[in-house]
């Protein structure tokens, strides 16, 4: 049995913002695990509160990264370099190192996982049957860079909190099939 | 030409109980294996977690860089089916996760490569035949029966000659 | 009453008689329990000898019933009196109706006169089951033999009966040999006989 702390939040889901659409939510996360944004579109179930569901999936790609640099089977794992080639379990990889992964689907939901190499992290979240979307997420780093990085009032590692970013965002999320 | 890397099967507490590896490059020894089946394993509750709707099962397709991962979780052992409970202890609400657990058996595969879940389902096959059936088998240990590896073998060597053929 | 058609028609509902059922049991199921039979007894015994003999017991009384059925089924309250007579009764009726086909072969034994063998290169009672290094020569089809000793010891003609493995050429798996050693008053009864 897994005990995940004590909450006085209420867990009923708040009103989605849109609807009819495949996509369920999306995370951005920057190199230390900072949740920069996070948007909902449909999401009925919810286990924790915000900041523990945040923890949560950073921890799942994080420790999905360092797996799938460990089972590798195309690079050969050479004994004497093993710590710089494919790491150990647990131990952080560079953005870009290592053999990384794009997406993985459950019966319930498909995620999707895109890495800069600055190290930001745009998870998106969609129905199971959606297909492959990391055009989509370059989209989504475009439209970041275009609102968020060059809008001189926000501060790099900051929540980003962009009217246009978001607007643009739901928009083109409400695109996708 | 090696479409399936290796296989695993994962026992229902997460403990390793089978590994094969199909001549890739990245062989794992024991201790590596046995690491990676247990973080596999909370991985696998943690995505039932993170659901955005109710009766997620885990993780059944992971696509990496260079692999595919497919995963089928058998419905024998553990809990069957994902639930959420709440208690409420000095005004406090405590909510309670519990993931479906079964005994768990993944492949490794080259990216894209089609009909795995079959392919899991007939090795489902022979494990419930020549494990479950075998009275030397002690359940949850490791596996070490000589009629599912001769089976296992030919079944894998059945579905490479099928990818050819295709 | 003139027939309506080929099929006999019954008036009464009570009078249609009883379907014979399937005669075909579940692999699966058998496996299991006899997977379950095994496991009892090994908690019971301390070494491989000793359940071995407990897995024969087990057979030994299978064997004694099933020569009481089918002598009655078969061959009208008859029972075979001479030894091939009796070989090839087990190794035919017992076989089909135990397995569902006849075994693969009967044999003399070469070296011994009071020897014979049947093989069979997939028993089914191993089918599902790989022996762990450590307990060597053991053989599940133990099982098997305490049937055939059975079936033998209750016709009237005592013997021992052993299964082994048997490694055969240009086969991954080695096939069972249920071997039947007769004791000698049997073989000098034979040879009264003639």
């Amino acid at each position: 049995m897994q005990f995940f702390g004590g909450s006085d939040i209420s867990p009923s889901p708040p009103a989605p913002t849109a609807s009819g659409n495949n996509a369920h939510m999306m995370y951005v996360f920057n190199r230390n695990g900072v949740c920069l944004l996070y948007r909902e579109w449909n999401r009925p179930l919810h286990t924790l509160n915000a900041q523990q569901d945040h923890k949560l999936m950073f921890g799942l790609l994080f420790s999905l990264k360092s797996l799938t640099a460990k089972m590798d089977p195309t690079s050969f794992e050479n004994h004497e370099m093993c710590s710089l080639d494919k790491g150990n379990l647990g131990v952080p990889q560079l953005p870009g190192q290592g053999c990384s992964f794009h997406s993985f689907r459950t019966n319930t939901y498909k995620l999707s996982f895109m890495e800069t190499p600055s190290g930001l992290k745009i998870i998106l979240i969609t129905h199971p049957k959606t297909g492959d979307l990391r055009e989509s997420l370059k989209y989504i780093y475009n439209l970041y860079v275009e609102y968020v990085v060059k809008n001189p009032i926000y501060t790099p590692g900051a929540p980003i909190r962009c009217e246009l970013f978001n607007t643009s965002l739901d928009q083109y999320v409400r695109s996708i099939s | 030409m090696a479409a399936i890397y290796s296989l695993y099967i994962i026992n229902k507490s997460g403990g390793l109980i089978f590994y094969k590896d199909y001549g890739s490059a990245g062989r794992m020894d024991t201790n590596d294996s046995l690491r990676v089946a247990s973080l596999w394993h909370s991985m696998h509750a943690i995505s039932q977690q993170l659901s955005p709707t109710v009766g997620c099962l885990g993780i059944e397709l992971l696509e990496a860089d260079t692999f595919d991962l497919h995963c089928f979780q058998s419905l024998t052992g553990g809990y069957l089916n994902p639930f959420i409970y709440l208690f409420i202890y000095k005004h406090t609400r405590y909510w309670f996760f519990l993931p479906s657990t079964g005994t768990k058996l993944f492949v490794v595969c080259e990216p894209g490569t089609q009909h795995m879940e079959g392919l899991l389902k007939v090795i489902y096959e022979l494990y419930t035949d020549y494990v479950l059936k075998n009275p030397f088998y002690e359940m949850e240990m490791p596996i070490r029966c000589e009629l599912f590896d001769i089976n296992l073998s030919q079944a894998i060597q059945k579905d490479r000659v099928a990818l050819l053929g295709r | 009453m003139i027939g309506v058609g080929k099929i006999k028609q019954y008036a009464n509902v009570l009078e249609t008689p009883l379907s014979k059922g399937k005669q075909e049991v579940s692999l699966s199921a058998f496996a299991f329990l006899f997977s379950e039979l095994v496991q009892y007894n090994q908690t019971q015994v301390d070494n491989i000898a000793e359940l071995e003999r407990r897995l024969e017991d087990a057979g030994y009384s299978v064997g004694a019933r099933i020569l009481e059925l089918l002598c009655h089924r078969d061959k009208g309250n008859r029972r075979e009196t001479r030894l091939l007579g009796i070989l090839s009764f087990v190794h035919s009726t017992v076989w089909k109706v135990l397995f569902g086909k006849v075994a693969d072969s009967l044999e003399k034994g070469t070296e011994h006169e009071d020897e014979y063998m049947i093989s069979e290169k997939e028993l089914l009672v191993n089918r599902f089951i790989s022996i762990p290094k450590d307990m060597g020569t053991f053989n599940c089809g133990a099982f098997v033999a305490g049937i055939v000793r059975g079936v033998l010891d209750s016709a009237g003609f005592p013997a021992v009966v052993t299964a082994h493995f048997v490694p055969m050429e240009g086969q991954q798996r080695p096939r069972t040999t249920i071997l039947i050693k007769f004791a000698e008053e049997v073989l000098r009864r034979e040879a009264r006989l003639g």
